[in-house]
């Protein structure tokens, strides 16, 4: 009989849940207070398809360049050419060049030879750009006097160096921006919103838990968010991939781990939607005013690489970090305050992760249930 | 079970500002009005039976269920408020449907209710049209439907007739006494005290977040002690009636009627009034009686002698 009560108890919980849902989908994807969401999921896919499309047109004038090459070059060839190597040697290398440019350059000489010190005394300098292609990485040769004076290698597609390219999107735009905006922009508003819109009673007056309504919302905005961001996220990944020629995007994806790589980002997404939503509902009910919850909490975040390692536990992008699949490596010269918050000095591994962030989400959850059993509705101290 | 809606040394402070004091309330089936001026605390109590607001001492208990578990208080709770939101882009059935699939009803059914609700109140050509676009009479019908959309045993309703014309009005009264007669309870706060009057098995009168009195309306006319109470005969010979009466030494004023078909007679004694008046008869005099009727027993008369007039619509 007991499991019977049970039962048919969480049949009806589960019927609420979903008709909480339900009204809550409609208010949340249609929401025009909600648009700029869209917009900061959209933005890193418009700038991986800018990139996207101004390298399929490098690409498409690198193999123009080729065609018209007097010798078919391989990338080899293009690393063969040094500096000081003479105009007849470089040609005798990579043959004569596809695109040349040469201008004349009067550069002042005084009269103990020293350049620029005299106006009368002039010396004339011709310079020459070489440009050669192998049909996917560029050389640009630079002489002067007949002499190299530059060497410049641009590659072509560099899958390795793009998805730390993609890496850096990912940790610094989407994670620690996007994300954490847009789980503000909805979580925040679940319960705030509508004692705003003064409509919260709508819920408080239908027989049902409040732990039953807050997990129906939390759902929602779960849901919500992660359709957003992880479809954000696949469209990233695509227009990241467009540009790559067939062959490359093969290696990539299948010998190269790029098709893991794109799982992960999808699951650190929905992880990320879990952490800060949990975090943002809290905020939602204890907070009027967004603003300060979410500088506090964005500054939390921000810290977390400088904090003891107890605190550390205690915040969403330290387990996030910690499961992002490609490391950024720090480039030389980077000072150590900016080496700090750029690597991830004291990574967990996964499940230590995942169960982390869970754990603190529900912290927030839990949190949450005591502050929705207390709410009352009263519109007019709002 | 338990058959009453019972405030035990209720109060309600928003900071320092006192909602409801002290408040002690028994509350039987029928329909009890809750009757006093703008800020006496009518919709602090019923947010306070409905669990809306939590009180800052004391104990409400609805029949079997306290007011801080809303999933089984508002299984035989209807509450129609006075907020006038509603969530955004519905139309009037789907904001009832909404609130039946809420309640864990199937949508068959959550349907089927939804569309019995709407006929109760009379607002089936508007049901398809959103609730943005309705009048606030309108607004007003789909609250009504909603608090009753479950058949609850208990309704509570905030101001039920304002924005509704006559004809509405009407309707609505009617619809709260058939529900009264099925043995409900319905509580309802309005300014409009002949309706109150008119509607109400017993009252409740608020002023400044305390209850003044409670219970049937004449029962608390009876322990007004300070107000003589007012008695209308309609009688021949009303002269020779007063010059009579006066006799009494309860008797503290009598006025003539303008018609002089009769006289307003004001009394400590109501009973001794009433027993004399039967000598009379018995005792053949001239006078011929057409009917007597206490003349400040009702709603409107209570609510001045004990709160005064203020804000109060007749």
């Amino acid at each position: 009989m007991t499991n019977r009560m049970t039962r048919l108890r969480t049949r009806v919980w589960w019927a609420q849940i979903k008709a909480v849902i339900r009204l809550e989908m409609r208010k949340t994807f249609f929401a025009k207070r909600g648009l700029w969401i869209y917009l900061v999921a959209l933005l890193p896919v418009l700038l991986f398809m800018a990139y996207a499309m101004a390298n399929s047109h490098r690409q498409s004038q690198s193999a123009s360049v080729a065609r018209r090459g007097e010798k078919a070059l391989a990338y080899q060839d293009l690393l063969a050419v040094k500096p000081d190597m003479t105009r007849e040697e470089v040609v005798a290398i990579l043959g004569k060049p596809p695109v040349n440019f040469h201008w004349r350059e009067d550069r002042r000489e005084d009269r103990a030879g020293n350049r620029n010190a005299d106006a009368n005394s002039t010396v004339a300098i011709v310079h020459e750009d070489y440009h050669y292609s192998d049909g996917q990485n560029d050389l640009f040769v630079g002489l002067a006097d007949g002499k190299v004076e530059r060497v410049n290698i641009r590659e072509g597609v560099n899958a390795g160096q793009d998805s730390i390219m993609f890496a850096g999107v990912f940790q610094f735009f989407f994670l620690r921006l996007a994300i954490f905006f847009g789980c503000l922009g909805i979580f925040m508003n679940l319960f705030r919103g509508e004692i705003l819109d003064r409509s919260l009673h709508f819920y408080f007056l239908a027989p049902i838990r409040r732990e039953v309504l807050m997990t129906g919302k939390f759902l929602a905005g779960l849901l919500a968010t992660c359709t957003i961001f992880v479809t954000s996220e696949l469209l990233q990944t695509i227009a990241f991939l467009w540009h790559f020629p067939p062959s490359v995007r093969d290696v990539y994806l299948y010998h190269n781990h790029g098709l893991e790589h794109a799982a992960v980002y999808v699951g650190v997404t929905v992880l990320a939607c879990v952490g800060y939503g949990a975090f943002f509902l809290v905020a939602g009910m204890l907070f009027r005013n967004p603003i300060l919850p979410a500088a506090a909490i964005l500054i939390w975040e921000a810290i977390n690489p400088f904090l003891p390692a107890v605190l550390k536990q205690f915040s969403v992008i330290y387990y996030l970090k910690s499961l992002c699949p490609v490391d950024i490596p720090t480039p030389p010269g980077t000072s150590a305050f900016l080496s700090l918050l750029i690597s991830n000095s004291d990574p967990v591994s996964a499940p230590l992760a995942v169960l982390g962030i869970m754990i603190v989400a529900l912290i927030a959850l839990y949190a949450s249930s005591v502050q929705v059993r207390r709410m009352e509705i009263n519109y007019t101290t709002e | 079970m338990k058959d009453r809606i019972v405030f035990e040394d209720v109060s309600k402070f928003y900071g320092e500002i006192l909602g409801v004091n002290r408040v002690n309330l028994s509350i039987p089936p029928g329909i009890t009005s809750l009757v006093g001026p703008n800020g006496s605390g009518k919709t602090t109590l019923m947010n306070l039976m409905t669990g809306l607001v939590r009180p800052t001492r004391g104990r409400i208990q609805v029949l079997d269920y306290k007011t801080d578990d809303p999933e089984n208080l508002f299984r035989i709770v209807g509450y129609s408020t006075q907020f006038d939101a509603f969530p955004k882009g519905l139309t009037g059935f789907q904001f009832l449907y909404s609130y039946l699939r809420l309640s864990g009803r199937d949508s068959q059914s959550a349907e089927q209710m939804a569309w019995r609700a709407i006929e109760r109140v009379n607002l089936v050509d508007a049901a398809r049209r959103s609730v943005a676009a309705y009048s606030k009479g309108m607004r007003q019908r789909i609250r009504l439907a909603q608090a009753l959309a479950h058949d609850p045993k208990v309704l509570v309703l905030d101001e039920p007739l304002n924005g509704l014309d006559p004809l509405a009005r009407s309707e609505m009264i009617a619809l709260f006494r058939a529900t009264a007669q099925q043995g409900c309870y319905v509580i309802i706060s309005s300014h409009i005290l002949h309706e109150v009057d008119v509607i109400s098995d017993q009252v409740i009168l608020l002023s400044n977040g305390y209850v003044v009195a409670e219970g049937q309306i004449q029962t608390v006319r009876g322990e007004i002690q300070e107000h003589p109470t007012q008695i209308l005969v309609r009688c021949t010979r009303p002269r020779e009636l007063a010059a009579k009466m006066l006799q009494d030494e309860h008797t503290l004023e009598i006025t003539i009627h303008k018609d002089e078909k009769g006289l307003l007679l004001k009394t400590r004694d109501a009973d001794g009034f009433y027993l004399a008046l039967n000598e009379l008869a018995v005792n053949g005099s001239r006078i011929e009686i057409e009917s007597i009727a206490p003349a400040d027993d009702d709603v409107l008369s209570v609510y001045e002698y004990l709160i005064g007039s203020e804000e109060v619509v007749r």
